[in-house]
């Protein structure tokens, strides 16, 4: 049955741009037009403000969470051009490191897979992608892809920590050689791929279907098969999926989701990587789930029924 | 603030007028008061003079008056009189009926002087017709509108000449004059009376109503069923009018009881909270005009007429028009030259009465106003299709650059100036254009950058305009504004010094100062990069949450559904920059930040915010209303007769809710994995038939039967009967892994759950399947090999630390060395000052003594990887058995590690839902090792002979390795010792020794409690 287990009123003073649940679930952090970013203990159905992070100066359009086993951390970036690392020390949160390298708003931050380190990837409208890689005695390391979307990135999403190529090839028994690979998308309509070769990022594979501003995207979570799975949505509608069997991860094959008749402008994978939620400027939600048989399906309307969304018509 | 709300500067008091009515001429030199017995003319240049009188002597009121708009005709104004309209003559200081209109049958109500044509006027009656009078001819109307019900008021358009509006109770009809015979648009706008209508002064489709119902709404009349926004009141609103400046709109209210007098201009951008409340009149305002201002004035004057017989002419000044637009484009534009008021009005995307473009063009727009069904010329995706509709619709309001635009001529002159920088670029539209035809730019004198920045420019905007065109989309502004950030990071780089050519590759990233200029740019056309900020979204969370924010409820977008959501936020400045007609008005943004005279610390540039973008379709009346009041308790603090208003403040203060609520919503029904099965299943290896029927059990008692028939199969396929003799010859026998029933139904179950994604059972079958491999065959010799490989490399023994324990049905066979208990020991030696008496130490020890570029990690050892760690075969036998072990297995070898992807990845989410043993069971198959220790490590030197010692007793001396320093016997079991000097013993003696002293039990003088860590 799915059954809403939780309602929180943020409070904020102004829409929300973003709501994300920390790893285990305990948690709910939102950021708003309000500056601010609030994070929630939801246990149990509750709603007990834990943090209120005043910090960025401007609206902030997302949060994420790393890895608990790095500690209680958040990121979130903003119009300000700026990305502030939150941590969580006895109890109380503080800013842990702030990133001005960007000369735009930044509009995504994504923290990569905990087998790679905390490592943080922040997307911003001056074209540019940086890494923030934490170091070690507050030190954070950072690499900057310049110019990776021209007049700007959108979205970023690190591929989950898969070891690449041939399973089979792999020579067993030592530690799996990770190679760090992240998706962007961009005002450029592309979807770019990214790997990390010797310390350097390089683009890997430009994917190109949409027609207008790519949104968001979204690697899919890697429940061990060989395969890897892209969604990515866009300003014109349309959410596509790209698919790659290739063991060498360079043949990518598109396949249309649907159209929307407004702008798509956030995708999320479940956690075994095999239902898609999508939400637009429509102001709905749509669950779209893979059949045996390939192809993709609305299986819910989230929205349908609750009287939450009024049509606009 | 407080001074502003007396801003009053002329009263004067008119005792004996009694007049009803009011009209300001349009030279601005008079004002009528016409009164029953005479009509007083007052001159507003000289208000306290005597008035001029025109004797009347009538039983009947002056319904309305109106000079004639016209300035050929200033002289004349009407006044209704009962069924009759008077039309008087003013001439050097005296003035007369001149001719009398009579028609109507009853009472009329309103009247209104064409402003297109200056013969032309309007009446309307409680007799149910509207008649069109052309004054020179006074014997019959020219034309008579047939409305069936009586009008109370009649308003001609002020941008189309043949348009009218009427109100007929809670109606409104808009009539054009060439089809009499019936009303072109019906409006139920409103629930009770409408009092007063007005259209806007420059959108031909626009006008407001205001309504005894106690609100003022927005019409669209080509939108009927919908109101574009309303201005909810507490009381009946008499008259709302629009401002001759932008985006304000001052209301009356009908007198109640609490006698509130006062007029409110509101800013029709922010309909919460009046801007400023005009406080002054005793009684019942009757009526307000605005003077026309005098040249080279800023400053508009509203002159207003009481029944206290006052009256009044109020300042309103630059800045308190400027909260009427209130923006902040337009702080910046200030600067700009093209900002005079009649020229701000932008036009929304929905119309093209644009007023821009200067001079012709704008009058071949205004020609084309014809017949409403005219209006074809809209093309239904929004976007402009002519040049003419391209040039008219574009917003190019950047500080200095100046665009002068020819249609005719397809073409035009974008100059900009940047401090010493000067800029003239001519664009020439191709005949097809937009249609895949890029403009042509071409820089021109007196432009004063060089020649390879100009190449740069052109390039820059080619490739701009080329994006565009080929969706067959326009490109001036784009590329005007791409020509700007262009200039501007020049600039920068003129200033810096620094010519580095390369800045300019990137030009849409204008080079910003500092964050100062962030807060005021927000929204503004330098954001024409950045996404349109999401205002609902879903993301999975945790295990099986789905976690979404949506708008609220009541939040509207104020532009139709039928058009896409801007792309970028610059979108966002159309709805602030106070260049904004109605259609794009919103009521609910930022109510509690611009609670106007309420907070003195706010500044004036509020924020403005994503919410701009979208309204309150309906407010809640009941807190509309309290707000207001709590507004006006504000305003007028002074003023006694509001104190009693105070009960509503409780409710003012409730802020508005912008922010929808965040939902989370469990949705693990739809994944394929379950935590009830998570917690349920059990990985019992010493007995795997129980534990598929258990597992079974479980998930047939969670519903899911597929799984239970899997488990079924699994405890079949394990069977202890199937699995061949481990010390079967294979020449003799096939294995059952070979039997379809065997690996190949295996393969089979295991593609399904893949393409089903359902890693639970995926990772539970191969957890179970793996063990059955392990157990079932060849334990015993890949034990043997793994000793006689391992011999002399020390530490084997950890492989079975693992897998010993568990397969329990093998221990016998295990040589007694293998058992876990060395490995305690070996540990205990080289764990440092932590407590070694736990099995997680093991993995501490694996590099100890070892040089891992000659011995092979621990895992190795695991019997599936045994086949590539190279270990050559002499013997052909063996490696034909290894084969034949091999092809025993019912997983396949092969994929080992995508295997141990599954498990690992099931461990990940047994992780999340918090159960953490059943993680570690799982995770216990994995052949593959965790990343090995990459700390610090701790070794053991003896202490007589300084030789790297492994066990108690060192291998060159012979001593003892490690000595307890309190008892000084050499140390086997659980031990600590200092980190700093070295010294340590037995846990139970060093824990007793410390409860007491800090100092190291030898006498070495080491603080070793505040050294180290015991």
């Amino acid at each position: 049955m799915v059954s809403v287990i939780n309602t929180v009123d943020t409070s904020h003073e102004d829409m929300i741009h973003d709501a994300q649940m920390d790893y285990y679930g305990t948690r709910l952090a939102t950021c708003s037009s309000d500056r601010s970013v609030k994070i929630f203990d939801v246990k149990n159905g509750g709603q007990i403000l834990v943090a209120d992070l005043r910090g960025h100066e401007g609206p902030v359009w997302q949060v994420a969470w790393a890895h608990p086993m790095y500690g209680n951390i958040l990121a979130s970036c903003s119009y300000d051009r700026k990305v502030i690392i939150w941590k969580e020390e006895n109890n109380s949160w503080e800013k842990m490191y702030e990133y001005t390298g960007h000369d735009s708003s930044v509009n995504s931050v994504c923290w990569g897979p905990y087998d790679f380190g905390l490592i943080l990837a922040c997307g911003s409208s001056d074209g540019a992608i940086s890494l923030l890689t934490f170091s070690g005695d507050q030190q954070w390391e950072i690499k900057k892809i310049n110019n990776a979307h021209t007049i700007g990135c959108n979205a970023v999403s690190w591929a989950p920590a898969v070891v690449p190529g041939s399973l089979i090839d792999q020579p067993s028994g030592q530690k799996p050689n990770y190679i760090k690979r992240f998706v962007s998308g961009g005002c450029d309509n592309l979807v770019k791929l990214w790997k990390e070769e010797d310390g350097q990022w390089k683009e890997d594979q430009k994917l190109e279907a949409h027609s207008d501003w790519v949104r968001d995207v979204g690697w899919a979570p890697s429940i061990g098969l060989p395969s890897s799975t892209i969604a990515s949505c866009s300003q014109d509608g349309r959410v596509f999926i790209w698919t790659c069997d290739d063991p060498s991860g360079n043949t990518w094959t598109a396949k249309l989701l649907h159209k929307f008749s407004d702008v798509v402008w956030h995708v999320s994978w479940s956690i075994t990587g095999n239902i898609l939620a999508v939400s637009g400027g429509d102001n709905k939600v749509t669950l779209w789930k893979e059949s045996a048989d390939g192809q993709w399906a609305c299986i819910s309307d989230i929205n349908k029924g609750q009287g939450a969304v009024s049509n606009e018509q | 603030m407080a001074a502003r709300w007396s801003s009053e500067n002329v009263v004067v008091e008119f005792r004996d007028a009694q007049a009803t009515a009011m009209s300001v001429d349009c030279l601005g030199q008079h004002a009528v008061l016409s009164g029953r017995r005479f009509l007083l003319m007052v001159s507003l240049e000289a208000p306290f003079e005597a008035p001029r009188k025109i004797s009347r002597q009538s039983k009947w009121d002056v319904g309305t008056v109106q000079w004639n708009p016209h300035k050929a005709e200033s002289h004349v104004f009407a006044a209704s009189s009962n069924q009759r309209v008077d039309l008087y003559s003013w001439r050097s200081g005296g003035g007369e009926v001149h001719t009398s209109l009579q028609g109507h049958t009853r009472v009329i109500s309103d009247l209104d002087w064409s402003c297109f044509e200056p013969e032309h006027l309007v009446t309307s009656s409680v007799d149910t017709y509207i008649y069109i009078w052309d004054t020179r001819d006074t014997r019959k109307p020219t034309v008579a509108l047939s409305a069936v019900a009586g009008a109370s008021q009649v308003k001609w358009n002020r941008r189309n000449h043949c348009l009218l509006a009427s109100s007929h109770d809670g109606d409104v009809r808009i009539w054009d004059k060439r089809k009499p015979n019936t009303a072109v648009e019906y409006v139920a706008a409103h629930l009770s009376k409408i009092h007063g209508l007005d259209w806007h002064p420059d959108n031909e489709y626009i006008l407001a109503t205001s309504s005894q119902d106690n609100s003022v709404r927005f019409w669209d009349f080509r939108q009927p069923r919908k109101y574009l926004n309303i201005l909810s009141c507490q009381v009946p609103v008499w008259k709302a009018r629009y401002t001759p400046f932008s985006n304000g709109l001052v209301t009356v209210m009908v007198p109640q009881l609490r006698r509130e007098n006062s007029l409110l201009l509101w800013s029709s951008l922010d309909l919460n909270n009046p801007v400023h409340a005009f406080v002054g009149h005793d009684d019942v305002v009757l009526e307000f005009q605005w003077r026309p201002q005098k040249e080279g004035s800023k400053d508009y004057q509203l002159v207003t007429w009481s029944r206290d017989q006052t009256l009044r002419i109020w300042k309103v000044d630059t800045q308190l028009q400027k909260l009427c637009a209130n923006d902040l484009v337009e702080d910046l534009m200030e600067g700009m030259s093209l900002t005079t008021e009649s020229e701000k009005i932008l036009p929304s995307p929905d119309h093209e009465s644009a007023t821009h473009i200067s001079g012709q063009l704008a009058d071949d727009i205004l020609d084309q106003d014809g017949l409403l069904n005219s209006t074809g010329r809209h093309d239904p995706s929004g976007l402009p299709q002519t040049l003419q509709q391209e040039f008219s619709l574009v917003n190019l309001q950047i500080r200095n650059v100046n665009v002068e635009m020819d249609a005719v001529n397809r073409s035009c002159v974008v100059s900009a100036v940047f401090g010493t920088i000067q800029v003239r670029l001519v664009v020439k539209f191709p005949a097809h254009y937009p249609n895949n035809a890029a403009p042509s730019f071409q820089f021109v004198s007196p432009t004063t950058i060089p020649s390879t920045m100009r190449t740069k420019i052109q390039k820059i905007l080619t490739d701009t305009s080329l994006q565009k065109v080929k969706r067959n989309q326009n490109c001036l502004e784009p590329c005007v504004r791409q020509l700007v950030s262009c200039l501007e990071s020049y600039m920068t780089q003129e200033d810096s010094g620094a010519a580095n050519p390369y800045l300019l590759t990137n030009p849409v990233t204008p080079a910003l100062p500092a964050f100062p200029r962030v807060t005021n740019t927000y929204g503004s056309y330098q954001d024409a990069n950045i996404p349109f900020p999401r205002t609902s979204g879903a993301r999975f969370c945790g295990t099986g949450c789905l976690v979404y924010f949506t708008r609220p409820i009541t939040m509207h977008r104020s532009v139709p559904t039928t058009e896409p959501t801007p792309r970028s936020l610059s979108a966002l400045s159309a709805y602030h920059s106070g260049v904004l007609t109605p259609l794009k008005m919103r009521t609910e943004s930022q109510s509690t930040l611009r609670l106007y005279g309420g907070s003195p610390t706010r500044t004036d540039k509020d924020p403005v915010s994503i919410s701009s973008f979208y309204y309150k379709e309906r407010k809640p009346l009941q807190s509309g209303l309290r707000r207001w009041s709590m507004q006006i308790a504000h305003d007028c603090p002074k003023s006694r007769r509001f104190k009693t208003k105070r009960e509503g403040a409780e409710y003012g203060n409730r802020p508005i809710k912008l922010a929808g609520k965040v939902i989370i919503q469990e949705i693990s029904c739809l994944l394929p994995v379950h935590k009830a099965l998570g917690e349920a299943y059990i990985l019992n290896v010493n007995d795997i038939q129980d534990t598929c029927q258990k597992n079974a059990a479980a998930a047939l008692a969670l519903g899911r039967r597929d799984v239970a028939k899997v488990w079924a199969l699994a405890s079949a396929a394990t069977s202890l009967d199937l699995s061949p003799d481990c010390e079967s010859d294979p020449d003799t026998d096939t294995p059952w892994a070979r039997h379809p029933f065997g690996r190949h139904l295996l393969e089979t179950l295991l593609d399904h759950y893949s393409k089903m994604s359902d890693i639970q059972t995926l990772a539970m079958l191969c957890s179970v399947f793996r063990t059955q491999g392990c157990s079932q065959m060849s334990d015993v010799q890949t034990l043997a090999m793994l000793c006689s490989a391992f011999r002399t490399s020390g530490c084997p023994q950890d492989y079975f630390s693992l897998y010993g324990q568990h397969a329990p049905g093998r221990s016998t066979q295990i040589p007694p060395h293998h058992s876990r208990y060395p490995s305690y020991t070996s540990s205990s030696m080289t764990s440092g000052s932590c407590s070694s008496t736990s099995d997680s130490t093991t993995t501490t020890t694996w590099n100890v003594g070892r040089d891992p570029e000659h011995i092979p990690p621990w895992g190795e050892s695991s019997p599936d990887d045994y086949r590539y760690a190279n270990q050559p075969y002499t013997d052909p036998r063996e490696r034909e058995k290894e084969l034949h072990d091999m092809n025993k297995k019912l997983l396949d070898p092969t994929n080992t590690l995508q295997f141990d992807d599954f498990k690992k990845y099931y461990g990940e989410i047994l992780h999340r839902w918090g159960l953490k043993e059943k993680r570690a069971e799982v995770l216990k198959f994995i052949s593959c090792p965790p990343e090995p220790h990459r700390g610090i490590e701790f070794g053991v030197y003896c202490c007589h002979c300084r030789s790297q010692a492994c066990g108690t007793q060192c291998a060159v001396c012979k001593r003892f390795t490690f000595q307890c320093a309190i008892c000084h016997v050499a140390v086997r079991g659980s031990s600590n010792f200092c980190l700093s000097c070295g010294h340590g013993g037995h846990t139970s003696h060093m824990m007793e020794w410390f409860r007491t002293q800090d100092e190291c039990p030898t006498g070495c003088g080491c603080r070793c409690l505040l050294q180290s860590t015991f």
